[in-house]
């Protein structure tokens, strides 16, 4: 190609497949750029009408549940300072829904899958990990942080015995990586940390949301039927930032997935300076059906011009 | 919504069999139809080519303090021109009802399942207030059919703001405020006529809940089918957030992909 060829070229296309130039490797799995999906704002089918959801680093799917979950009931979403508040509760059809539909549907598109895996106590956790172990899910993300529901979630990321002995269960039971993703609300997130990796962890993802809550001026009540929900998107990136930085100075070789209002490749690059393997995607697909895959294309021209990075990165190192 | 170096037309969305993605489109109308409810028309081909009734589109907010999408039901469509009917009642729709021929917005639709218009029947639009709209849309798609009536029928709280774009379309308008009764009232003085003509009728619906319901609960003690067009707060609206569900008996649906549009059999209000 000549140069003028070079200048004339149509700019790359967010809808089309794609050769990525930068990838990275999370707790030995290799990604094909270091930029995912994040957990319950990821639907196969809605989110794959808009753009090719396997030239993501990975996908996150939902939650899932031994059972069906139904949820919270509504209104279960408000709008707050530059971003959202929800309170879905983990609705989700069950495991084993999952396995027929949703996994092998994303796997015949050829994409990097980490299952999440919600429960309401420890036997619940473990019989969807049981029924994952032998699937092909990529990795599995233990959900130990949801806000919105009223046992299990966050009340088990919480409390660090609590967490260490749900992960002396689960660690037997399965060869795949396991990444545990923490919650910031707690007062010492490198104390949580620390408990999930002693317990076997291979990975951690951080944050999932912030508890929050909006009220209705004219009725004076909760505009969330829960009351509380979890706020996320670009309001909580600095949170998100500094958990990963104080995670990271703790843990200096624990793989870390750097999650909370990432909506552009440089927000991204923090992530990644501030010691993250790899970064996710959330609440700002809910805005922009395509920013998962223009954050991951945004990133990897930011990444062309840091050779030291993207040397660590490829062989599963960080930055710091 | 940061700027970029990487395409996202719809032609090149279209091009790669995808459906298209947010994006920034110009203002032609923009005028207030009574105090508070708003006509806001802009130019987007993809939408006026593709849009069916009850169908809706997100708008969002310049403010990035508001980033969450804000749906709206089209209300008509002329040429690559798209309009939508709504009331101000908060920071977005405030935001919306103050733009110009010439602003531009960023939009993204058509979203969510249509009214079912395949068979040949007279369709009695059974609208109020804001939930009009749609049903306007109805009848626009309605009035290309020789084999098909529209007959609307809206109810509004004093002005009748829509009867102009309903009698644009529509083959008969009728229409009443809370002076005088509600929809119910008219739907009650139409029926000996509906009756007599013996051709199939359906009810399309898009209003209050409570309205709705009655509606429902009306059309299914005369054996009349009827659609509804739900209204929840949504989050994402395509699908992918799980926040706008609402309860039928084909379990906890999203209303902004299983719906809008449901039927009163799906939402338990035909009395089976």
């Amino acid at each position: 190609m000549n140069i003028e060829q070079e200048l004339n070229e149509t700019p790359t296309s967010v809808y089309a497949p794609h050769e990525w130039r930068h990838g990275t490797v999370v707790a030995g799995v290799p990604w094909k750029n270091p930029v995912g999906t994040a957990s319950g704002t990821f639907n196969a089918y809605a989110c794959g009408q808009f753009y090719d959801v396997s030239q993501m680093g990975s996908v996150t799917t939902k939650g899932v549940s031994p059972v069906e979950w139904l949820g919270n009931p509504g209104v279960r979403t408000a709008e707050s300072p530059a971003g959202t508040v929800n309170a879905v509760g983990l609705q989700n059809p069950g495991v084993d829904h999952y396995l027929a539909h949703d996994l092998p549907y994303l796997k015949d598109l050829g994409a990097t899958v980490i299952a999440n895996v919600a429960g309401h106590c420890d036997d619940d956790y473990a019989q969807v990990v049981e029924k994952l172990a032998e699937s092909d899910a990529d990795m599995l993300e233990i959900n130990v942080s949801c806000p919105n529901v009223t046992h299990g979630g966050m009340s088990v990321g919480t409390d660090p015995v609590a967490l260490a002995k749900l992960m002396d269960r689960l660690r037997p039971m399965t060869d795949k990586p396991m990444i545990v993703k923490l919650t910031p609300n707690v007062t010492d997130i490198a104390a949580i940390a620390r408990a999930a990796v002693e317990g076997g962890a291979d990975c951690l993802s951080m944050i999932n949301t912030l508890v929050g809550m909006r009220i209705d001026i004219r009725t004076g009540e909760p505009i969330i039927a829960n009351r509380t929900g979890g706020v996320s998107g670009p309001a909580v990136f600095p949170v998100g930032l500094a958990c990963v930085w104080r995670v990271r100075a703790a843990l200096p070789d624990i793989p870390i997935i750097g999650i909370g209002g990432i909506d552009s490749g440089e927000k991204a690059l923090e992530y990644l300076y501030a010691g993250a393997n790899a970064v996710e995607v959330g609440g700002a697909a809910l805005y922009d059906p395509t920013a998962p895959i223009r954050v991951a294309l945004e990133l990897e021209e930011l990444l062309d011009s840091r050779p030291e990075l993207t040397e660590k990165l490829a062989k599963g190192d960080t930055w710091r | 919504m940061p700027t970029t170096a990487f395409s996202h037309t719809v032609e090149d969305a279209v091009s790669n069999g995808r459906t298209p993605t947010r994006r920034t489109v110009d203002v032609v109308d923009v005028r207030e139809l009574t105090p508070g409810v708003v006509r806001l028309t802009f130019r987007d081909e993809f939408t006026a080519a593709n849009v069916k009734p009850a169908q809706f589109v997100n708008l969002y907010s310049s403010n990035p303090q508001h980033l969450m999408p804000r749906p709206f039901g089209v209300s008509d469509v002329d040429g690559d021109r798209v309009s939508l009917i709504f009331a101000v009642v908060g920071y977005g729709t405030d935001e919306f009802a103050h733009l110009k021929a010439g602003d531009r917005v960023d939009v993204l639709g058509p979203l969510g399942r249509p009214f079912d218009l395949r068979k040949d029947a007279d369709y009695l639009l059974v609208g109020g207030g804001l939930g009009i709209p749609p049903l306007l849309e109805a009848a626009q798609a309605l009035a290309g059919r020789d084999d098909c009536r529209a007959i609307a029928v809206l109810g509004y709280r004093d002005a009748h703001f829509a009867d102009v774009y309903a009698a644009r379309y529509a083959d008969e308008v009728h229409s009443i405020d809370e002076s005088e009764g509600n929809v119910l009232t008219l739907l009650e003085r139409l029926w000996p006529e509906l009756q007599e003509s013996g051709r199939e009728l359906i009810i399309l619906s898009c209003g209050p809940t409570p309205m709705m319901k009655a509606v429902a609960e009306w059309a299914s003690r005369r054996g009349v089918d009827a659609q509804l067009s739900m209204e929840q707060r949504m989050g994402c609206g395509y699908g992918t957030c799980v926040a706008c569900t609402i309860d039928t008996r084909d379990g906890r649906e999203k209303v902004c992909e299983a719906g809008p549009v449901f039927t009163a059999h799906q939402l338990g209000w035909d009395n089976k």
